[in-house]
């Protein structure tokens, strides 16, 4: 394993005043993040479960639906956010349903690669989730 | 002083040593006007200005009824002017005047005792306050009900009850929606002179079901009434005199009637409450849920009360045609029985016969598997007895789809014939038979097969003299009743004219026929359904303003399943069935089913039928989905969910759809709505909501038949009033019910 990276803890929000500085704190982020992720898979035994691939690929899906975001007021915010998320996974504050349900991407998705749910209409696929619908 | 003729004068406090120190001195002038030295003057000067008071409401939003427009008298209460129908009482004019009078004793539906006394209210000329419940109402009459007077007699009317009464509230279950209660705090005083020992009384047992704290009893004898005139049951009375009053059965003796739960709601302190609630609630915890009862084809409104994802209690609702505020015990008491038993998770059989719980994909793969396997001639459907309209049409739609024509619904004998709904119906509404004179009863025990249908023949009986005769078993009725015989032979004798109830049934001007359907299960029902058809022409039953033939159905899904055509018209298409989908269906005879049958029960109980079954689908019971229910009388009424569902159920008609979907007969609807608009196109009065569709076609349509009467006597329909259907079956209070209560 390679030497486990501890996360700093940025205690100043950060203030950036353009566009460039906010677009490299993201990529500071992500990296930070990617960097912690072997850490999670320990502490939350996700190793049969998930691939680090897979994690990176939903934070980055994460961070992709605000791509469109341009005031970086609002940037610094959301990674306030997204740090404070990932802080709280790796202080073990979270627990492994949490992951799993949030970031192991999306309910069906373990099923939705299966063929035999393509030709199946709205009402079966809901009627297999509840009964509410 | 002496200022021209306005007289003005300061008063200034008497001496300084009087006033108080941080007063700041006011100044009052004496004015005095032209008006206040003489009253004619006073009447010179402005005329009274008419009181303008709002338009008044009835209480509750009740309609005033006149049963003759000409007799209306007018009375006025507290000045404001009122018309009532002739016999009314001072309470019910201020009813009608929108002001409700607190009381105790007096019950609208139950007759007059006068007791408590809590219902005075002033009356002018008249030296004492009166009790407006039971002093008729007389024309001119000026009624005040918040003057001092009134309001002391109520005062002193609460201090007397309470002074006896035990300091329960935090232990009583009535608490938080007591009458007395709610009545002290709004009408009583607020501070008692009582200082001397309260007196008790000692408990009464009456049954499994009513819980009795007598030392809460205000002996308001509203129970008593309702036992004697209501049930038809002289259980209750009262003993003693004065203080030491007591209500009891006198003799150890139990309330065995089976609308006995009613006297919890009729009982206005907690000395009678719900034996099976006790302690288990807070009636403000509660949310209450406006349904209907299924337990039986009369769907009585109810509420059900529910906590979370628990049903606690139901209470029923008022509807005049249907329940008025009564429900039977099995309706009221049957609750517990959702909560024991149910299905929560799809299960197959496996090889070594153990059911094993698998995944809704799964088992909906399987199911669809076997049904392309099977000819479609072996299919068969068997809708229940709680089952709603939306499942029965996508049943049979399901069915219909996969080529085979055998689904029909339990109760449902072979041969029925659905065409004509008059020959299934209640005819006379159930509000309809309060106008009939003469009661025939031919196979049916209104009392343990439908409860409420039995106090409204009570009603009738003890309200106009109406003459009741049976023919049937042997067994008790609460109103005198005229046992003609045991069997077909006798209808053969009135059909033929040789019987002297003839005579009887010739001279009623309003006669009613009430034949049960435990009939439909006879082979020769036929020829019996021509005899009382033949009975009911001969006799003037139908006519265009009166339709006296009725027929009691056993189950809530029976009507609409009629409505819907779900009937059984192959002799033998359970022997010899491949496939078997039984929807809620526990009467099916399960021997009948062959051996190698693939058998799918889909239901929310895992009652009788569930051990035959080879694969398990859970459905949800009727305190949990949204489901059309159809009357005996013809009247479609909807339940509402209350608890959420339990596991992984699902309704019942998504069930059926998913698995079409699943076989490859996908059904062109997929909500509710589209299930909904499906039914309109085959019986169109299930959609109307609480809307009774008279019958179209009378008896002029009916088909001959060639068939015998066969001499079997008439066969009791139900065994035990307390256990009918799989709730029932598994509720504790029921089963305590039938153990101690049922007549041996």
């Amino acid at each position: 394993m390679s030497a486990p990276f501890t996360l700093r803890k940025i205690g100043v929000p950060p203030n950036s005043a353009n566009l460039t500085e906010a677009r490299r704190r993201v990529f500071d982020f992500f990296r930070a993040a990617c960097r912690s992720l072997p850490t999670v898979m320990d502490i939350y035994n996700l190793q049969d479960v998930v691939a680090p691939s897979q994690l990176r690929f939903a934070i980055s899906a994460q961070i992709r639906n605000n791509a469109h975001i341009t005031d970086p007021k609002v940037i610094d915010l959301l990674l306030f956010k997204g740090m404070e998320e990932l802080t709280d996974i790796v202080d073990h504050a979270k627990q492994r349903h949490h992951i799993i349900g949030q970031y192991v991407v999306g309910e069906g998705l373990v099923q939705n690669t299966g063929s035999k749910d393509q030709g199946k209409s709205d009402f079966l696929k809901n009627f297999y989730t509840s009964n509410y619908f | 002083m002496g200022l021209g003729s306005l007289v003005s004068r300061a008063i200034r406090p008497a001496s300084r040593l009087l006033r108080p120190h941080n007063t700041t001195f006011l100044l009052r002038t004496i004015v005095s006007k032209p008006e206040l030295q003489s009253p004619e003057a006073a009447a010179v000067s402005q005329p009274q200005p008419q009181p303008n008071l709002p338009p008044r409401t009835p209480v509750g939003g009740a309609r005033v009824h006149f049963s003759n427009p000409d007799e209306a008298i007018e009375v006025f209460v507290d000045g404001f002017p009122v018309k009532i129908p002739k016999g009314f009482t001072v309470l019910q004019a201020c009813e009608v005047a929108g002001v409700d009078i607190p009381r105790f004793c007096y019950h609208s539906r139950l007759s007059i005792a006068g007791n408590c006394r809590m219902c005075l209210v002033e009356v002018e000329k008249s030296p004492k306050p009166v009790a407006s419940c039971a002093m008729p109402a007389l024309p001119g009459m000026k009624i005040k009900t918040d003057t001092p007077i009134a309001k002391k007699a109520r005062e002193g009317v609460m201090e007397f009850l309470l002074m006896n009464h035990p300091l329960d509230c935090p232990i009583c279950d009535q608490g938080g929606e007591c009458d007395l209660q709610d009545q002290s705090m709004a009408f009583g005083s607020d501070r008692g002179r009582f200082t001397d020992m309260k007196r008790s009384v000692v408990d009464k047992n009456l049954g499994p079901l009513v819980k009795i704290v007598m030392t809460r009893c205000i002996q308001c004898t509203r129970c008593v009434r309702f036992a004697s005139e209501v049930a038809g049951v002289q259980d209750l009375g009262m003993l003693g005199r004065g203080s030491g009053e007591e209500i009891g059965t006198y003799v150890e003796k139990l309330m065995t009637s089976e609308l006995s739960g009613n006297v919890i709601d009729i009982c206005p302190v907690g000395a009678l409450t719900s034996k099976p609630f006790a302690f288990k609630a807070r009636n403000w915890e509660l949310k209450g849920t406006e349904t209907i009862d299924v337990t039986d084809a009369v769907g009585s409104n109810i509420r059900v009360d529910s906590r979370g994802p628990e049903v606690m209690r139901i209470i029923p609702r008022l509807n005049e045609d249907i329940n008025e505020e009564w429900i039977s015990d099995k309706t009221r008491f049957s609750y517990d029985g959702l909560k024991r038993q149910r299905l929560s998770d799809p299960m197959i059989r496996d090889a070594d016969g153990r059911f094993k719980a698998v995944s809704w994909r799964d088992a909906l793969a399987v199911v669809g598997d076997i049904v392309h396997q099977v000819k479609p001639e072996e299919i068969v459907g068997i809708a229940g007895q709680l089952s709603d309209a939306e499942s029965m049409m996508v049943l049979k739609d399901f069915v219909n789809r996969m080529g085979s024509d055998n689904v029909w619904c339990e109760g449902t004998a072979l041969g029925i014939d659905a065409d004509l709904r008059y020959r299934y119906l209640m005819n006379t509404s159930i509000a309809g038979l309060e106008n009939a004179d003469l009661f025939l009863l031919i196979g049916t025990q209104p009392r343990v097969e439908a409860a409420m249908v039995n106090a409204r023949i009570r009603k009738t009986v003890r309200a106009s003299n109406a003459k009741v005769a049976y023919i049937g078993p042997p067994s008790d009725f609460n109103y005198d009743c005229k046992h003609l015989g045991t069997g077909p032979d006798t209808l053969k004798e009135i059909a033929q004219g040789s019987h002297p109830f003839c005579s009887a049934l010739k001279n009623a001007k309003n006669p009613a026929i009430i034949v049960g359907a435990g009939l439909f299960d006879r082979t020769d029902k036929d020829a019996i359904l021509s005899a009382v058809e033949s009975i009911a022409q001969a006799n003037n039953v139908i006519r265009p303003d009166w339709n006296g033939l009725n027929f009691l159905l056993l189950y809530a899904a029976q009507a609409a399943s009629l409505d819907l055509g779900l009937i059984q018209r192959s002799p033998k298409a359970l022997e010899s069935a491949k496939f078997v989908y039984l929807m809620g269906s526990d009467d099916v005879d399960v021997d009948k089913i062959p051996k190698d049958a693939f058998v799918v029960y889909q239901g929310h109980h895992g009652d009788k039928a569930v051990y035959r079954a080879n694969l398990i689908l859970p459905a949800t019971a009727f305190t949990e989905k949204e489901g059309t229910y159809e009357n005996t009388e013809g009247l479609t009424q909807q339940t509402v969910p209350a608890v959420p569902t339990v596991g992984d159920a699902r309704d019942d008609w998504k069930i059926v759809r998913a698995l079409s979907e699943v076989s490859g007969v996908k059904l062109p609807y997929n909500s509710i709505e589209g299930v909904r608009s499906r039914i309109k196109t085959v019986a169109p009065n299930l959609v109307h909501t609480d809307e009774r569709e008279p019958v179209a076609f009378g008896p002029s349509l009916k088909p001959e038949s060639k068939e015998t009467i066969e001499t079997t006597p008439f066969k009791p329909v139900v065994e035990n009033f307390y256990m009918t259907n799989s709730i029932t079956r598994a509720s504790k209070i029921m089963a305590q019910c039938s153990a101690v209560l049922l007549k041996k």
